[in-house]
């Protein structure tokens, strides 16, 4: 506990959180729930991007922009992602993933 | 000492409501949990000292993304979806993914086991404005490209079509 904060640290959690962004949305049934998952999944990246930034080049702030740039390319996904449950929902009335099969011959 | 009890309450926070978010059974809890796990990481930036990361982080994440996610699980809600499963039959397989990419990523992770900070935390909004506007216009404008493109999808998806 009293050992110093090294990058492993941040990298373990950003991985632990990586790791249930993807069981996440391998095993949810609801599309939103999928959704949120990936949510998790680009927070993760996020964390990691902003760690390299502090620990291996603190003298510039390019990690932390790259990271702004995930953070918008996310707000992006989850907006047309959203949207698209919603259209789906309305013409098939569910929003159980297995049940989306209208492309099914 | 400060430092450990920080990142590891933030930590713990943020992986806890994580889990939950994944293995709640009733989408609504896991919407605000969704919030707080990126609560959570939104402390995690200011531990790094990324000021305008965790600024960012409150207002996209925290009070826009999981806010719309609320709506929308709100909206498509139905009350017998809290007496259905809500985990697919195939969790065993996901797991066995799960493990084989922590292998991977744990063993990337060990090679900075003895990374340390080596300068103090400086404040870095001024210099990502700087950034912005300067070497990295182009990409910056792109993306705002992007979110325009994504306004007008989300419009374009959304709208009822008239019936004819």
């Amino acid at each position: 506990m009293n050992a110093p904060l090294t990058l492993a640290h941040y990298m373990t959690l950003a991985g632990i959180l990586f790791l249930i962004g993807i069981f996440g949305a391998l095993t949810r049934r609801n599309i939103s729930g999928i959704l949120m998952s990936i949510e998790l999944m680009f927070n993760a990246a996020n964390i990691n991007l902003a760690a390299f930034d502090r620990f291996l080049h603190p003298e510039g702030v390019t990690g932390q922009a790259l990271a702004l740039f995930v953070m918008t390319v996310a707000a992006a996904e989850i907006v047309v992602g959203l949207a698209l449950l919603l259209a789906i929902y309305r013409g098939t009335d569910t929003v159980y993933a297995e049940d989306f099969n209208l492309l099914k011959g | 000492m400060i430092d450990q009890i920080v990142f590891y309450s933030l930590a713990l926070l943020t992986v806890a409501s994580a889990l939950a978010v994944v293995l709640h059974r009733n989408t609504v809890h896991s919407s605000l949990f969704l919030g707080l796990s990126l609560a959570g990481v939104a402390g995690i930036y200011a531990s790094l000292g990324a000021d305008f990361l965790f600024g960012a982080q409150i207002m996209v994440y925290v009070s826009g993304i999981a806010v719309l996610v609320m709506f929308v699980v709100m909206l498509l809600g139905r009350a017998s979806d809290l007496h259905l499963r809500q985990v697919n039959e195939r969790w065993m397989a996901a797991l066995l993914v799960c493990a084989v990419a922590a292998v991977g990523l744990f063993k990337v992770a060990r090679l900075h086991a003895g990374t340390v900070v080596t300068a103090a935390a400086k404040p870095g909004t001024h210099d990502i404005g700087r950034l912005f506007l300067g070497e990295w216009l182009l990409p910056f404008e792109l993306i705002s490209l992007v979110l325009l493109a994504a306004l007008l999808g989300a419009v374009f998806f959304t709208r009822t079509e008239k019936a004819s």
